[in-house]
């Protein structure tokens, strides 16, 4: 597949991941697909459930396209929160190769 | 930082208590008298939170809320509606309006920042 | 701002609602069936109710509700607002006004009544209409307000907070056992601001908790609505808070998510072995305060742009950072120490209100202040006047520059001196207002239906005046109603509407504030009147009166023309202490009336009892000053034109009419014998009858404004007299009293005057 080669994207996240925010993030999640995507989640300090559900339903889509969908840098808030609803990320860390 | 709570009530004597309640918890208060100034100020207001009354000239709570909702930028914020009718019925209509919560008056203060801190990240 | 400010503010806010209660009652009364007044008057009560509830004030929390209620029904259209339903409405306004005022300055009020509206008003609220009973649980059931337990004067009120379905007290403690919670959320939760997240640090709060995500319904990411509820939760919890806890945590979200709670029994079970169970981390508080420095700063930026455009928030900024030095309460139980603390801000929070209420741009001060002010401005005008007289008569070229000074000086003068006096004017509305209360507690005790009317609330006159109007005026609202009108039947009789009608109206003329009261009764009875006035001595058997002078006789002390003293009017209480305090007022009153259409009490009230524009004259060597406002014009009088009759009586020929020509010397026993008109000025004058009298005085020596002092409260009271002043050479002068004068002119017959002239 030629998008295998592609050159990795990356995705940096709002501070607030709310309401508002989840339709942003599921239109810019869709325009990179394709690309392996590296997000940047240092800069967030809220994450609602909907941005969550994105997020998942996006590294579901890449997983399907083979591609990889890493969180790069993840602020503690991140962490902590997708941790408290239950959403593991650990297996989405970006792994130093 | 300090959450920023944008009251909306018609009555003088509710508006300065819940600005000292809101002010001796910490936060920053913005205030409204009814509805039609609250969705005037929500802009500049720029609310982590609202707490609104229902019964007001002008545009009512009911209004207020649904007029909130329909605002691009702010229609994530949370309402928390004050009320002095703890019925069923009034709940409805505010919860059908878009109302995040209630806080049922005369208000106690400590459920009112309680009520804010579960609507607020 | 501390609880007791708050508290006084809240009363004041009593006022303004009751008053919209009150005129809105009264528009629903004129048949005004605008859904807006009829929420105009529920918000009123409501308020009302909202803030006593938060000061623990009980028995204006009850009434209220009941109250409300019965207003309900009335906005929801099950009870038709009609005549007899505003009547019960009105008298249970007037009860509210009294709790009111009994919450505020203690006292008692009367309970019996209470008692009674209360149950007349839910009788409105359930009986009269049977469908409406039927449909309305909230009228069915005895409304009471919650019991509200005692409270120290500054605490908040903590009461009546009833989380539905958190009602019962706290819980008691439990021993720690484990839930297992199913939490599926509706896509509505996320829409209306709220957010599972939030649910699920609460319920981590709880205690111990495990959860498993629950992704299976979640599309793929082309063909997901990014504002959808996806997500589902199982969650195990170990908590000693029960189960009740659990489920408050979701009682904002109740109707918009699936939540199943069920005790997992004993330790450990669970039927969550078979899924992937994450911990969650005990402490989730970081979540709270962490921010990111940078990201921080970025808002703040924002912010301050956001300020820039508008002053609005500097002023709510600036109130933050004044409350930054708050105990920062978390509880934010007012306690006596945080107010305290709160005190240094107060500034601040008092302009951010004033800012985000940008809508009235009014200030509230002291009358003390404003009073200070007042007396201060008043020396200065003395002052003024004094600086302008010596230095008349110290430099004789009269043309210096110091003279074109002290005019500019007298100019200002009298400029701070209106615009002082404008701030302490107001409107009579509020003793208008009070007015209507009175009629319908007279039309009450007397059987007769009345309506009130009122026009030109809204013309001011000084506070003062408008604090003295109230007395007055309510003896002439009840001498109208009970002497004026007929009882409904003789109204009928007589062709009219069986409801009288009293109109009550303010409008300024010339300088002061004329103030009619108007009733479409029977008018004086003149024959009655006048007999009455024989049988007590007050005239002669022959006097020969004009209809006018029969009617002000009624302003004769101890003059009552009702068959028995009633308990409404009666009490020896007559129109001439009314005319009296009028007087002392500097005002005039007269009636006019016409048989079988109705009386009219007229009162002319200067706009400010501080100063009067006068004419200073000279009378038998004593200085005297005559208002203006009395003047019509001056006159030398001519020999030709001076005609006597009778034993003392002069008249003097004005444009081909005569005008009784009035010794005021004389009147007042300055001096023995008349003075001769021709080496006088006459003063020609309009009495309160309308007709026009010629005072004769010595001499005048001008025009000026002078800032009165109450002879009562520096000395007494003396007849003919209005009041004092204090000249520019320092001299002491009196303010002459016209309609007095006039009055103890006029009637030789009438006895009570002419004590004035001899007391004088």
């Amino acid at each position: 597949m030629a998008s295998r080669n592609t050159a990795k994207k990356s995705l940096k996240l709002a501070p607030v991941l709310d309401l508002n925010e989840a339709t942003a993030l599921h239109e810019r999640l869709l325009t990179l697909k394709g690309s392996p995507v590296e997000i940047d989640a240092s800069a967030v300090e809220r994450v609602g459930t909907l941005c969550a559900q994105v997020l998942m339903a996006g590294a579901r889509s890449w997983e399907e396209d083979r591609l990889s969908f890493t969180f790069a840098k993840v602020s503690d808030a991140f962490v902590k929160t997708t941790q408290l609803i239950g959403v593991d990320i650990a297996p989405l860390m970006a792994k130093e190769i | 930082m300090k959450k920023r709570v944008l009251t909306v009530d018609d009555s003088r004597t509710i508006r300065n208590m819940l600005l000292v309640t809101l002010n001796n918890a910490g936060f920053e208060t913005i205030q409204a008298e009814d509805g039609v100034e609250g969705l005037e100020v929500l802009e500049t207001a720029n609310p982590d939170v609202i707490v609104t009354d229902i019964n007001m000239p002008r545009l009512d709570g009911f209004g207020f809320i649904e007029g909130v909702r329909k605002n691009d930028r702010y229609r994530a914020v949370p309402i928390l509606v004050l009320t002095t009718e703890s019925d069923a019925e009034k709940k409805n209509r505010a919860r059908q309006a878009g109302a995040t919560g209630w806080i049922v008056k005369p208000f106690d203060p400590t459920k009112l920042i309680d009520a804010i801190e579960r609507v607020t990240a | 701002m501390d609880m007791n400010e708050i508290k006084e503010i809240f009363f004041q806010e009593c006022e303004e609602q009751l008053a919209e209660l009150e005129s809105g009652l009264l528009k629903l009364n004129d048949g005004d069936r605008d859904p807006e007044t009829v929420n105009a008057v529920f918000r009123a009560v409501h308020s009302i109710k909202g803030g006593a509830g938060a000061f623990g004030l009980d028995d204006l929390v009850s009434f209220a509700h009941v109250f409300e209620t019965t207003l309900d029904c009335v906005r929801s259209n099950r009870l038709e607002p009609n005549q007899d339903v505003l009547k019960v409405m009105l008298k249970s306004a007037d009860v509210l006004a009294d709790l009111t005022n009994a919450a505020r300055d203690g006292g008692s009020v009367d309970e019996a009544r209470s008692r009674q509206l209360i149950k007349e008003l839910e009788a409105l609220a359930n009986g009269e209409l049977p469908q409406a009973a039927a449909a309305e649980p909230v009228a069915k059931s005895t409304p009471t307000a919650a019991p509200v337990p005692a409270v120290n004067e500054e605490g908040f009120q903590p009461v009546a907070f009833s989380f539905d379905d958190f009602e019962a007290s706290e819980p008691p403690a439990i021993v720690p056992s484990t839930f297992e919670i199913l939490f599926r959320p509706k896509s509505e939760l996320y829409a209306k601001g709220n957010d599972a997240t939030l649910l699920l640090r609460d319920l981590s709060r709880l205690g111990e908790m495990s959860i498993h995500c629950d992704m299976d319904e979640l599309p793929a990411l082309g063909s997901m609505n990014p504002e959808a509820a996806y997500f589902a939760w199982k969650i195990s919890l170990k908590t000693d808070k029960g189960e009740e806890a659990i489920r408050s945590v979701f009682e904002f979200a109740e109707w918009d998510c699936e939540l199943d709670v069920t005790l997992a029994g004993g330790d450990h079970a669970g039927a969550g072995e078979e899924l992937p169970m994450q911990p969650v981390p005990f402490d989730l508080s970081l979540l709270d305060e962490e921010v990111p420095a940078s990201t921080g700063a970025a808002e703040d930026d924002e912010q301050l742009a956001a300020q820039q455009r508008e002053a609005r928030d500097n002023a709510v900024s600036a109130a933050a950072t004044a409350s930054n030095v708050l105990q920062m309460a978390q509880t934010a139980r007012a306690s006596a120490e945080s107010t305290k603390c709160v005190a240094p801000a107060s500034a601040a929070q008092a302009a951010a209100q004033q800012a985000a209420s940008a809508a009235t741009p009014t200030i509230r001060v002291d009358l003390d202040r404003v009073d200070r002010l007042i007396n201060l401005v008043g020396e200065l005008v003395i002052n003024q006047a004094m600086l302008s007289q010596s230095v008349i008569e110290n430099d004789t070229n009269g043309t210096s520059s110091i003279n074109m000074g002290l005019e500019e000086l007298q100019q200002l003068t009298r400029e701070i001196q209106d615009s002082v006096m404008a701030i302490r004017a107001q409107p009579v509305k509020p003793v208008f207002q009070r007015m209507s209360r009175i009629v319908r507690e007279i039309a009450d005790m007397t059987g007769k239906s009345v309506r009130l009317v009122t026009e030109g609330e809204n013309t001011e006159v000084d506070k003062t005046v408008i604090d003295k109007l109230a007395g007055p005026l309510t003896h002439m609202i009840r001498n109208a109603v009970d002497h004026g009108l007929e009882t409904p039947e003789k109204r009928v009789a007589a062709g009219k509407n069986p409801e009288g009608t009293v109109r009550l109206t303010a409008k300024h003329r010339s300088g002061r504030i004329v103030i009619e009261l108007a009733d479409d009764g029977a008018g004086i009875n003149r024959e009655k009147v006048r007999q009455k006035a024989i049988d007590n001595d007050l005239i002669a058997a022959d006097a020969n009166l004009s209809d006018e002078e029969i009617d002000n006789l009624i302003f004769h002390a101890g003059f009552s023309t009702a068959d028995k003293i009633s308990d409404i009017s009666g009490r020896g209480v007559g129109m001439d202490v009314v005319k009296r305090s009028i007087q002392a007022l500097g005002g005039r009153i007269n009636i006019s009336s016409k048989p079988g259409q109705g009386s009219v009490f007229t009162m002319s009230l200067p706009l400010t009892l501080a100063v009067l524009d006068g004419m200073v004259v000279t009378v038998a060597n004593q200085t005297l000053v005559v208002p203006l406002t009395a003047i019509v014009e001056t006159l030398q009088p001519e020999a030709s034109a001076i005609h006597s009759f009778g034993a003392s009586q002069r008249l003097i020929s004005i444009r081909n009419s005569f005008c009784p020509l009035v010794d005021v010397g004389r009147i007042l026993n300055f001096r023995a014998v008349q003075a001769n008109p021709v080496e006088g000025v006459a003063l020609l004058v309009e009495s309160e009858g309308g007709g026009q009298r010629a005072l004769m005085v010595d001499a005048i020596q001008g025009q000026r404004q002078v800032v009165i002092k109450s002879l009562e409260a520096n000395y007494t009271h003396v007849p003919g007299i209005a009041a004092a002043t204090i000249l520019g050479d320092g001299r002491v002068a009196l303010i002459l009293d016209v309609d007095a004068i006039v009055a103890a002119s006029r009637g030789q017959s009438l006895k009570p005057e002419m004590s004035l002239a001899a007391a004088g």
